[in-house]
């Protein structure tokens, strides 16, 4: 930590001069911070203006084991060549966040509407969360953890009184 | 002109007698589409709104890889991208090193970053092929195609597929040593390469000009706002390369140039293109000089997958590929199979956000020539 350069320690620093984060150096040019949903919104807006301008791309985590899902946004700075991965965890059985279409616009648009469709976290503010890949899905969003897609396809499309179609469910 | 988000397919309302608009289908079954359709309202000659369809490339990767080792999702990185397999395998390879800390052997590095260029090279050699027949110069199609073939023969010398490497570039380094003569039938490849850049740049300028200039203009201020990277970005005026930026493997040690444009129409990506190719032959040479010797993967021998452990962490690995930026976050818990990967592929954001945004108000005949300066490839989008 002690020779890590200058550049990343600043931008913790000054994330955490103004927002109460976990902030950490992973290596050069990759610096994680970690948030309560509460002030995700401000710190993002806070970020844009430091030149993270790029959301190169929104995940979801899902922890089914301690009930939560975790965010991350990792955002590219053109001008400090930095990346800096914003963290927050949202409750999982009422997974509501608010949106950041208006920090980052399109781009952000996208991203949360892919995740409320294979996590189905409900992004407020979003106007758009259209099904974008699963066209007449009827199951539950199908990158959650808990979803087993062999149990879903072999319930749905083999009959196990189908002498044919028994080797499926032996 | 009506909001862009208000015609989804729920949202499309039925047209009136009295109303001109039509609503026009480009794809998914258009030749020239890919697996991958938009869907245009139309008024007259002229697109009012465009609303991408997505969806007929997805294959679940990101869920399929939680279920798998690091050298089987290595084969399974390979589909991410059809047209620039190799470039998709080094993301997942270094994204995999990143979490195990594993030094990746000099050769290695100069093997890996040598196949991307190719892989490159190849990429847009059919994205010249495509754009010409899009915009109707038949000759630069078949003769793009063509050449890269010879490409494509290279990669079945070096790796034994031709189209699909099978994770050729592997966690740890590369999965064999180059074969003998590797370098005389490179230095040829770029010969043929050159020939061909050589022999259609005359056609070219007239046939992509007439057709391109003015068309689909790009502002940096949209570029930003809707996540466009790579080329197409750099065709606005942005000089910004992953690989100089945030370089990986051995691209600090190499000497290229980062072209950029700055009208940001469909000509401009097309310069930009042209360009690159011209900066990977220059990159491919000096690698072909600077080759070290050495072992080519750590450790040598490759162990039964059920082995080896991935170390618990969370990374997030950037690659300049040839359509823009590619990244993978990759998280595991100390178990063999990773716990979450998320892939971004750059036309993610270039055939949703930016398409949309660039056919609004553009002319049907107009549409191909937008759709494929920005190289789209449907496969890394669906994932």
């Amino acid at each position: 930590m002690a020779d890590a350069p200058h550049r990343e320690n600043k931008v913790i620093d000054e994330i955490s001069s103004k927002f109460k984060v976990e902030g950490k150096f992973q290596r050069e040019r990759r610096i994680w911070v970690a948030t309560d949903k509460e002030s995700l919104i401000a710190l993002c807006e806070f970020a844009k203006g430091l030149g993270f301008e790029h959301l190169s791309a929104i995940s979801v985590t899902d922890w089914p084991g301690e009930g939560t899902f975790e965010l991350t946004y990792h955002l590219w700075s053109y001008s400090e060549r930095i990346l800096l991965t914003i963290k927050t965890k949202i409750d999982r059985v009422n997974p509501v966040i608010d949106s950041v279409v208006p920090v980052w616009n399109g781009s952000a648009q996208i991203h949360e509407r892919e995740m409320h469709e294979l996590f189905g976290v409900e992004f407020e503010g979003n106007q758009d969360l259209a099904p974008l890949f699963l066209e007449d899905w009827g199951g539950p969003p199908p990158f959650r953890k808990d979803f087993d897609w062999r149990d879903y396809v072999r319930e749905r499309e083999y009959d196990k009184a189908n002498e044919r179609e028994r080797v499926y469910w032996d | 002109m009506s909001e862009k988000e208000s015609i989804g397919t729920e949202q499309i309302e039925p047209l009136t007698e009295e109303e001109t608009e039509y609503d026009f289908y480009f794809g998914p079954a258009h030749s020239g589409s890919g697996n991958f359709g938009v869907k245009l309202r139309v008024d007259g000659e002229r697109v009012v709104s465009a609303r991408a369809d997505p969806g007929y490339l997805h294959r679940g990767f990101e869920k399929l890889m939680e279920y798998r080792v690091p050298m089987q999702n290595a084969v399974l990185s390979d589909r991410l991208c059809i047209l620039e397999a190799l470039n998709w395998n080094l993301v997942h390879a270094e994204a995999v090193d990143e979490l195990t800390g594993v030094e990746v052997p000099k050769r290695a590095r100069y093997i890996r970053v040598l196949m991307a260029e190719l892989s490159r090279l190849q990429s847009h050699l059919i994205w010249y092929g495509v754009i010409s027949l899009a915009l109707g110069f038949d000759t630069g199609f078949k003769m793009a195609f063509g050449y890269r073939d010879y490409v494509l023969d290279i990669f079945e010398f070096i790796t034994g597929g031709r189209v699909y490497p099978a994770g050729y570039i592997c966690p740890g380094g590369v999965r064999r040593d180059l074969p003998e003569g590797y370098q005389e039938k490179i230095m040829n490849l770029l010969g043929q390469t050159q020939e061909m850049m050589e022999k259609i740049k005359d056609f070219s300028n007239i046939v992509f000009a007439r057709r391109a200039k003015g068309v689909g203009v790009l502002k940096m201020e949209d570029a930003l706002r809707l996540g466009a990277t790579g080329p197409v970005l750099r065709a606005c005026g942005m000089k910004t390369d992953v690989r100089k930026d945030d370089a990986y493997e051995i691209y600090d040690e190499l000497d290229f140039d980062i072209p950029t444009e700055k009208e940001g129409d469909a000509y401009a990506r097309c310069l930009i293109r042209d360009k690159e190719m011209e900066q990977s032959i220059r990159i491919v040479r000096q690698i072909l000089d600077r080759m070290p010797e050495g072992k080519v993967r750590e450790p040598e021998k490759i162990t039964p997958p059920k082995r080896v452990k991935i170390p618990e962490g969370e990374v997030y690995v950037r690659n300049e590929i040839a359509r823009g930026e590619a990244a993978i976050y990759m998280r595991s818990v100390g178990e063999g199979e990773p716990y979450r990967v998320k892939v971004r592929g750059p036309d993610f954001l270039h055939m949703i956000p930016v398409l949309e945004h660039l056919l609004q108000g553009s002319q049907i005949a107009d549409v191909p020539a937008i759709y494929w300066s920005l190289n789209i490839c449907p496969a890394d989008m669906d994932r």
